[in-house]
C-alpha cells in the first residue's frame, strides 16, 4: 500500500529522513518495499514564462523562443505548436533527466542554439486527469499564476515521497495513512494529532431524500447521508496531488473525496447518482440467484445468493463493497448524490470478489476487514471535505443502520507469562509507555497486566499477542547483547534421523561414487506422461490437480521415469555426453478416484543412464551393490514394466513375492516418443520397502587354512539355458566343495553348430579339511560335467 | 709375501672403484678371488710359505680376502642401485595423464544443504521426521489458525486437488501432525517440497522448506533467536550478521523474519539482496496457543516455537548459482560443477 509522507505528517509531527523512516517502520513489522521520490525525475525543470516567439531561419517547423526561468533568460527550440507568447510552461534544462528517459543538455539546431526543452505532460510523468493539459499531444501550458522561476516539482506539487508499505494482514487497521500515522506516533513516542472532521449542513432532512433498508447479516453498519447542489469540478491541486501520489486517478470533488477518505481512513465509500436510486431507496440485501449486473469495468456479472449487493427499489446498483454498477455512480451531469459508508462482512466481499475476480481498493480493504467504528469518523471526514472543497450542500442528519455494537474488550494478562514468553524482562514503565502509545489502555498490578485494546485492535487477545507489541517497538536489537544460551530452561531431547533418510543418504552417496549425479524433478507433470510411458489404463489413475498452473503441471506424479527422461532428452540436445542421473522422490498413488482420502506417497529411487557402452549388466552391477548392503533376499524375474524393453529387463522380487524394483533398458517405442536417439538404462528402487528391512546382520565363518583351487571349464550348450541354470548346477554338483563360480566369457560362432553357444566357467573349491589332491580335483569337475551334460545337455567345448 | 699381499689389496681395490658395471666388476672379481685369481693363488701355495710364517700369512692373505670381497659387494650394491635408478627414469611417465576409473559424481547441492541443516539440528537435539506432502485442508490450514476465507490465504495460493485435499503451501502442516502425534517434549525438523500456484521467473510453483518446531515447558523467543544465531553461524560461518524483522503468520505470535548477510553478495549489496546486503532465511515465531490447544496441547503448560527457512535461495547464494531456476533444469553442465 501506498502511502504519501505529507499525508502521513497532518497526524504526526516529524522530520525524519524518509530512509530512516522506512527503516524504522520495516523493524517495527510494516515492512517498507519501496521509498519513492515522486521528484525523482523532475530536476532541472522549472516553470518558464514564453516572452517571445521567432521562426528558425532554416527550418521551417521550429520556433526559437526566449523564456524566461526566473533568475535568467534562456533560449528553447521547439517544434511544437501549441505554445505562445506569454504562455507558462515547464523547461527542462542542461542536466534533466524525464520521466520517459530523455537527458537534456544544450544542442544545436541548425546553428541556433538550445539550452533545454519544453516538457509535456508525459515527460512529467503526469495525464489530463492530473491537470488540465496534462495529456495534450504538445506542450504542457501551466496557469497563468504559476510563479516564475519555480522548481516544476514544487509548482506542480509532484514533491511528495511516498512508501510502497506491506501491511500484513492481521492488521486491517493500518490500510490507511491514519493507521501507519498511529505506528509511527508509537514508535517515535510523538503524540498523534487528528484532522477536522467538523461539517455544515445546510437544513433538510436526509430522511425526506432517502430511505435505507438492510435485509442482510453481512453488513453490519450501513451510514447515508445526501448531498445536493453538487460541483463536480476538479479538486484542488493538493487533494489531486495526494491522491496521485497513492495511485489514484482524480476525477471529481465527489468521487475524489470518497477516494480521500477511503486512503486516509481506510474506509471505502460510495457516491451514488441519486437520480438513478428507483424508488429513492437503498436496499442492502443477498442477490438472488441469477441476478445480473453491468458494472464500471465494463463487464456483466451473474450473481448467487453467496454474494451481496446493493440495490434500489427494483435492481441492484453496486456489487457490495466491491464495485459500482454502470448506472449508480456519480457523472458529469450529477446534481444529488448520497454517500455510502457501510462495513460488510470480510468473508463475503472476499469470496464475491474471488469469485468474479474483481479487486477494487475497495475490495481489498473490505476483505481484510473494516470495523465497526470506522465508518462514524469516515463519514464525518468526507462531510467536512465536502464543506471545504464547496463541493455541494449537506443536508442534515446522517442515517446509520447499526445492529452490532462495538465490542468493548479488556482482559487481564499476566506479566510473567509474558516474560516467558519473550525469555526477556522489559522495564515495566517502558511496557505500559509502548502499550499506551499503540492506544492500548494499560495498568498493572503485580503480575496483572490489565489491557484495553482500541475498537480497530481486534487482534490482540492473549499474552502472545502483548508480547508481540512489546516486542517489536521495543526492538528486537535486545537478543543480540543477552547472555545465555538456547533451551537453557528446557529438557534435553536426543536428536535423530527418520530411519528412511539415511539409507536413502547412503543410497545417494554411493551412487555419487559410481559416478552418478543427482537430479531434481517436479512432482507435477503433463497427464501425457503415462501414455508416452506405455502405462495401460488400469495403471493410469493418476491424481489431477483442480487448478493446474498449466497442463505441463497439471497431474500428480505416478511414475519418476518420466521426468529423468525429459533430463537425459534436455541434455542430449544442449550437446552433453555419458549422462548418469538419479533422483530420490515421491510417486502418489490415489488409493481410489475421485480423491477420498490421502494418497498412499511412496518414496522411490530412480537411476537412468545414457551413455555409450553401456549395457544391461553394468546397471544390474549398480543395482546389486546398492542392495548388498541391505538384508534383502531377492530373485529376479523378467520384467512387466511396460515402459521396459521386455527381453533387457528385470523385476526385483522380494522373498515375501513383493516387487521391490527393476531395472533394464528403455522400451524403443518409449525412446521414440521422448524423441531420444540413444540408449537408456533405467532402474527404480522402493526405498520406503528396503529402509523397512531388518538391519542386515553378520556371522563371519572361520576363514579356511587351505588354499581354493581354479579350474575353468566351457561348455557348450543351447542360446536358451541361462547362465543361472548353469551356475546352480555346478554348485549342487561341487556340493560342499563349492567355493564360487564365475562366468568368465561366452562365445557364439556357427562352428559351435545353430543356435548354440560357450559358456566358460572359472570353478572354485575348497575343502575345509585338507589340500584336495589333483584327482580329488578331477573328479568334481568331471562329476560338473557330467551334471550339466544330463540336465541341460552341455557338451564340454573342446 | 706381506708386501706382496698388501700390493694385491692395493690392486684390487683400485680396479674395484674403476668398474662402471656388474660385469666389470665380475671381471674384477675373478681375476683376484676366481680359482685362477691372485690371493686364490696365494693362499693355494701357502705350503711353500714357511711354518712359522704360516699363522701370520695366512691370517693377512684371509684378511684381504675378505677386504676384496666387501668391496666388491660394496661396489655391486653401488653399481646396482644407479642401474635401478636408470630404469626407472626410462619409465617415467606422464603424469598430468588422465585419470582411469570411474569418476565421482555429485550430490545436488539442494541435497548437501538440507544434509548439512539436518546435520546441525540434529545434533542441536532435533529428529527429522517427514510427512505428507498431499494433505487436508485442515492439516495445512486450518489447524494452523487459518481458517477458510482468512486473509493470509491470499499470501498462498493453492494447488488443490478436490476442496478439502490440497498440495501443502508450507512444510508447516507438519507441526500439526508432530503435535498429534508426539508428547512433549519434542524437538522436530522435517525437510519437504512445498507447492505454490506461482511460476515466474523468481518462482518455482515447487519449491523446499524446513520446518522445525519444539514444544516444551519454559521456551520462548529468547531460546529461538539463541538458536537461529547458532543455526546461521554453522550454515554460514561465524561472520555472519542477522537481522530480525516482525511478520505475521498466523501460526505463530510473536512472528518474526529473520534476514542474514546476503551469501551472494556477503554483504555488500547485490542484485539478488536488492543492494540491502541482506537476504531472508527463517520465518519464526512462538506457536500460537491457539495452535497448540487445536492440536490437544495444554497451552498454560506448554509453549513451542517454529521457525521454517526456505532454502532454495539460500542453496542459490552459498552456491553462487546464477539463477533459481537452475535447481531443477537438471543441465549436466550445473551438475558437473556440484563435483
Amino acid at each position: 500500500m501506498k502511502i504519501s509522507y505529507s499525508w502521513l505528517k497532518d497526524f504526526v509531527d516529524i522530520d525524519i529522513a524518509p530512509e530512516e523512516l522506512a527503516e524504522k517502520l520495516t523493524v517495527s513489522g510494516f515492512e517498507v518495499e519501496e521509498v519513492i521520490y515522486q521528484n525523482e525525475h523532475l530536476h532541472d525543470v522549472y516553470v518558464g514564462k514564453i516572452t517571445k516567439i521567432e521562426k528558425h531561419k532554416d527550418a521551417d517547423k521550429l520556433q526559437v523562443c526566449t523564456v524566461d526561468v526566473g533568475d535568467k533568460t534562456v533560449q528553447i527550440i521547439t517544434s511544437a505548436t501549441n505554445v505562445f507568447e506569454g504562455a507558462v510552461v515547464p523547461v527542462s534544462l542542461e542536466g534533466a533527466d524525464l520521466c520517459n528517459g530523455v537527458k537534456i543538455k544544450p544542442t544545436n539546431f541548425r546553428g541556433v542554439k538550445s539550452d533545454g526543452m519544453f516538457c509535456s505532460g508525459e515527460e512529467l510523468g503526469i495525464d489530463e486527469n492530473y491537470i488540465e493539459g496534462g495529456g495534450v499531444n504538445g506542450i504542457l501550458i501551466l496557469p497563468e499564476n504559476t510563479k516564475i522561476g519555480a522548481k516544476i516539482e514544487d509548482a506542480l506539487l509532484l514533491n511528495d515521497v511516498v512508501f510502497d508499505v506491506n501491511v500484513t494482514p492481521n492488521r486491517p487497521d493500518c490500510n490507511s495513512v491514519i493507521g501507519i500515522a498511529r505506528e509511527v506516533s508509537a514508535i517515535y513516542d510523538v503524540p498523534l494529532k487528528d484532522v477536522d472532521y467538523s461539517y455544515k449542513t445546510c437544513g433538510g432532512n436526509v430522511n425526506d431524500y432517502i430511505s435505507v433498508e438492510v435485509k442482510t447479516k453481512k453488513c453490519p453498519r450501513y451510514m447515508a447521508s445526501y448531498i445536493k447542489d453538487l460541483n463536480l469540478s476538479r479538486s484542488p491541486l493538493w487533494l489531486r496531488s495526494r491522491l496521485f501520489a497513492c495511485g489514484i486517478k482524480p476525477i471529481n470533488k465527489i468521487v475524489d473525496i470518497t477516494n480521500y477518505v477511503l486512503v486516509e481512513q481506510g474506509q471505502p465509500m460510495h457516491a451514488f447518482e441519486y437520480n438513478h436510486l428507483a424508488g429513492k431507496k437503498i436496499v442492502v440485501r443477498d442477490a438472488k440467484k441469477g441476478e445480473k449486473i453491468a458494472v464500471l469495468n465494463g463487464n456483466t456479472y451473474e450473481l448467487d445468493e453467496n454474494d451481496m449487493v446493493i440495490a434500489d427499489s427494483d435492481k441492484p446498483v453496486v456489487i457490495a463493497g466491491i464495485i459500482g454498477g454502470v448506472n449508480s455512480c456519480v457523472e458529469p451531469s450529477t446534481k444529488e448524490t448520497v454517500f455510502e459508508c457501510a462495513v460488510f462482512d470480510l468473508k463475503s466481499v472476499r469470496l464475491t470478489s474471488r469469485k468474479i475476480g474483481v479487486s477494487t481498493d475497495s475490495s481489498m480493504r473490505y476483505s481484510k476487514g473494516v470495523y465497526v467504528d470506522t465508518p462514524v469518523k469516515a463519514l464525518k471526514r468526507a462531510l467536512h471535505l465536502v464543506n471545504e472543497l464547496d463541493a455541494g450542500k449537506i443536508v442534515d442528519g446522517i442515517i446509520d443502520k447499526c445492529d452490532v455494537k462495538s465490542k468493548a474488550h479488556s482482559f487481564t494478562a499476566s506479566m510473567s507469562k509474558i516474560d516467558k514468553i519473550l525469555g526477556v524482562e522489559i522495564d515495566r514503565n517502558r511496557v505500559l509507555q509502548i502499550l499506551n502509545s499503540l492506544g492500548i489502555k494499560s495498568s498493572l498490578s503485580g503480575d496483572k497486566l490489565h489491557v484495553e485494546p482500541p475498537y480497530y485492535r481486534e487482534d490482540i487477545e492473549c499474552e502472545n499477542d502483548i508480547a508481540e507489541e512489546l516486542i517489536r517497538i521495543y526492538g528486537y536489537d535486545i537478543y543480540n547483547n543477552l547472555e545465555g544460551e538456547a533451551f537453557e530452561n528446557s529438557s534435553v531431547t536426543v536428536g535423530a534421523y527418520e530411519p528412511r533418510l539415511v539409507f536413502e543418504n547412503n543410497l545417494k552417496n554411493e551412487l555419487v561414487d559410481f559416478g552418478f549425479y543427482e537430479t531434481l524433478n517436479y512432482s507435477l507433470y503433463s497427464s501425457s506422461a503415462c501414455d508416452k510411458l506405455l502405462i495401460d489404463d488400469e495403471r493410469k489413475n493418476v491424481i489431477k490437480i483442480a487448478n493446474p498452473i498449466s497442463e505441463e503441471l497439471s497431474t500428480v506424479r505416478t511414475v519418476m521415469a518420466h521426468a529423468l527422461l525429459l533430463d537425459i532428452k534436455f541434455n542430449l540436445s544442449v550437446g552433453n555426453k555419458d549422462l548418469r542421473f538419479f533422483e530420490v522422490g515421491k510417486v502418489y498413488q490415489p488409493k481410489a478416484l475421485p480423491l477420498k482420502e490421502l494418497p498412499v506417497e511412496n518414496n522411490r529411487l530412480s537411476i537412468a543412464v545414457c551413455e555409450d557402452g553401456y549395457d544391461f549388466f553394468m546397471l544390474k552391477n549398480v543395482v546389486e551393490n546398492l542392495l548388498v548392503a541391505t538384508s534383502l533376499k531377492y530373485k529376479l524375474e523378467r520384467s512387466t514394466e511396460p515402459y521396459l524393453h521386455s527381453g533387457v529387463s528385470a523385476d526385483i522380487i522380494a522373498e515375501d513375492g513383493k516387487k521391490v524394483g527393476y531395472f533394464g533398458k528403455i522400451h524403443p517405442k518409449v525412446l521414440k516418443n521422448y524423441d531420444i536417439s540413444h540408449d537408456v538404462y533405467y532402474a527404480e528402487l522402493d526405498t520406503d520397502y528396503l529402509s523397512s528391512l531388518k538391519e542386515k546382520l553378520y556371522s563371519v565363518k572361520e576363514v579356511s587354512k587351505f588354499a581354493e583351487v581354479e579350474r575353468d571349464i566351457a561348455v557348450v550348450v543351447d542360446e536358451e539355458i541361462t547362465n543361472g541354470e548353469l551356475t546352480s548346477a555346478i554348485k549342487s554338483a561341487c556340493g560342499k566343495l563349492f567355493a564360487g563360480a564365475e562366468l568368465f566369457d561366452v562365445y557364439r560362432n556357427i562352428s559351435l553348430g545353430e543356435n548354440k553357444k560357450s559358456m566358460a566357467y572359472k570353478i572354485h573349491l575348497l575343502n575345509e579339511e585338507k589340500t584336495m589332491t589333483a584327482e580329488e580335483i578331477n573328479a568334481v569337475i568331471n562329476k560338473v560335467l557330467k551334471s550339466l551334460e544330463y540336465r541341460y545337455k552341455a557338451k564340454l567345448r573342446a | 709375501m706381506k708386501e706382496k699381499l698388501e700390493q694385491i689389496l692395493k690392486d684390487a681395490q683400485g680396479e674395484i672403484e674403476k668398474c662402471d658395471d656388474v660385469k666389470m666388476l665380475d671381471e674384477v672379481r675373478v681375476k683376484f678371488l676366481g680359482k685362477q685369481g691372485e690371493l686364490t693363488s696365494i693362499l693355494r701355495n701357502m705350503k711353500e710359505v714357511p711354518p712359522e710364517e704360516r699363522k701370520t700369512v695366512g691370517m693377512l692373505a684371509n684378511g684381504v680376502r675378505e677386504k676384496v670381497e666387501e668391496a666388491i659387494a660394496k661396489k655391486g650394491e653401488k653399481l646396482n642401485e644407479t642401474a635401478l635408478k636408470l630404469a626407472m627414469e626410462k619409465e617415467k611417465i606422464d603424469i598430468t595423464m588422465p585419470s582411469k576409473g570411474e569418476k565421482r559424481g555429485a550430490l545436488h547441492p539442494l541435497t548437501r544443504f538440507n544434509n548439512k541443516f539436518m546435520d546441525i539440528c540434529v545434533a542441536m537435539g532435533f529428529t527429522v521426521i517427514q510427512g505428507p506432502e498431499i494433505d487436508t485442508d485442515y492439516y495445512n490450514f486450518e489447524a494452523l489458525n487459518v481458517p477458510k476465507n482468512h486473509p493470509a490465504r491470499d499470501m498462498q495460493d493453492s494447488l488443490y486437488i478436490t476442496d478439502n485435499i490440497l498440495l501443502r503451501t508450507q512444510t508447516s502442516n507438519m507441526q500439526v501432525h508432530a503435535m498429534e502425534e508426539l508428547k512433549p517434549p519434542f524437538k522436530i525438523v522435517c525437510p519437504g517440497r512445498v507447492y505454490r500456484n506461482d511460476d515466474d521467473s523468481s518462482h518455482s510453483p515447487i519449491f523446499n522448506q524446513f520446518e522445525a518446531l519444539v514444544v516444551d515447558e519454559n521456551v520462548g523467543l529468547k531460546d529461538l533467536m539463541k538458536m537461529i544465531d547458532v543455526i546461521l553461524k554453522k550454515l554460514f560461518g561465524e561472520n555472519v550478521k542477522m537481522r530480525v524483522r516482525p511478520a505475521y503468520f498466523p501460526f505463530t505470535e510473536p512472528s518474526i523474519e529473520i534476514d542474514a548477510t546476503c551469501q551472494m553478495c556477503q554483504g555488500k549489496g547485490c542484485s539478488l539482496c536488492k543492494g540491502t546486503g541482506f537476504s531472508e532465511v527463517f520465518g519464526a515465531g512462538v506457536v500460537n496457543p491457539k495452535v497448540l490447544e487445536m492440536s490437544g496441547i495444554d497451552s498454560k503448560k506448554y509453549s513451542g516455537f517454529a521457525f521454517g527457512p526456505g532454502i532454495d535461495r539460500s542453496v542459490m547464494v552459498t552456491n553462487k548459482i546464477p539463477n533459481i531456476k537452475y535447481l531443477f533444469r537438471n543441465d549436466m553442465r550445473f551438475l558437473k560443477q556440484m563435483r
